[in-house]
């Protein structure tokens, strides 16, 4: 009978001291290995946008390490884990924003928001009659064979000259392969801003693009434009 | 854009709405079957722009194929001890 009892109260003790600390470490143990494995499947991710924001590679990892210390702090913050992918990047733009851009010596963007206005039939008008005649004469009859001669190196350079908030648009969405509703999680915008965002961020590319191809020599001299004058 | 004449309309009602859609429908983002069916049509009739859908996926496969980069050691071993200390 004692000795029942003794293994009674011991089991109490023991389940009593056990049990709370055993779902706590359970629970701590989860939240790490889902954050940490997270972590590592979006690393290259990570460092492809933070590259594409910092343009250059010291600050892309100091940025993402800033980033990845906010989120473990605010891991709890995360209501749904399968989120996990708009939330990391939604911290590392706040954290570029906050510290880095601030440091940038860079003058401030132009906000190409404003180049809409109320009087167009549509923004797209307004950014299309703004181009250079060749580039739309060229935009209007493509000469895929340039595209297929310029490098990755080429495209990405391309992009980054793009401003940022197109920048981070088409590299989340083109490259990293965000859907638009994730992509305007992740910058805290509508997704009908990620769609205007997209249209003139591809706009302001294949002007890139064009220029690229001028300089690089792979475009000499556009035939229409010879015919014109 | 579409071929009434030797010199393009480089910009027409047809051609902007079908290009305000454009980048929506490479990017699988098209929901509505009525915005897929009036670009599809428009894409079907309008050369310039069906020109430029094409030059639009290429460029689209092209960021797909070079866009992520290796991940440096050092930011894998940076995060690795960043973790274990949390």
């Amino acid at each position: 009978m004692n000795t029942g009892i003794h293994r009674s109260r011991e089991v109490y003790r023991v389940t009593r001291r056990a049990w709370p600390q055993d779902n706590n470490v359970t629970e701590q143990d989860d939240k790490k290995a889902f954050f940490s494995q997270s972590i590592h499947d979006h690393m290259a991710s990570l460092y492809s946008v933070a590259r594409r924001l910092t343009r250059n590679s010291a600050d892309a990892e100091d940025l993402i390490a800033e980033a990845v210390t906010r989120a473990w702090s605010s891991f709890d913050s995360l209501d749904d884990r399968s989120h996990f992918r708009p939330w990391i990047f939604r911290i590392l733009h706040n954290c570029y924003i906050s510290d880095y851009r601030k440091k940038s010596v860079r003058p401030a963007e132009t906000a190409y928001d404003e180049l809409s206005t109320a009087g167009d039939d549509s923004e797209i008008a307004c950014l299309l009659t703004k181009q250079p005649d060749e580039f739309l004469a060229w935009w209007a009859n493509p000469e895929r064979e340039v595209i297929n001669q310029m490098l990755g190196k080429d495209l990405m350079a391309a992009i980054e000259n793009l401003p940022e908030s197109f920048r981070m648009v088409v590299v989340l969405i083109n490259v990293e392969g965000l859907s638009y509703d994730e992509a305007a999680e992740a910058l805290g915008v509508s997704p009908g801003t990620i769609r205007s965002r997209m249209n003139r961020g591809r706009t302001l590319l294949q002007k890139s693009l064009w220029r690229h191809a001028q300089d690089t020599g792979l475009i000499s001299t556009y035939p229409a434009m010879e015919s014109r004058s | 854009m579409t071929d009434k004449s030797e010199k393009p309309e480089i910009v027409g009602t047809d051609c902007l709405q079908a290009f305000d859609h454009l980048y929506a429908y490479l990017n699988g983002e098209l929901k509505d079957p009525k915005d897929v069916a009036m670009i599809e049509d428009h894409l079907s009739h309008c050369r310039s722009c069906f020109s430029r859908a094409q030059i639009e996926r290429e460029i689209n496969d092209r960021l797909k194929k070079s866009g992520t980069e290796a991940t440096p050691p050092s930011l894998q071993n940076r995060l690795k001890k960043l973790i274990d200390n949390f």
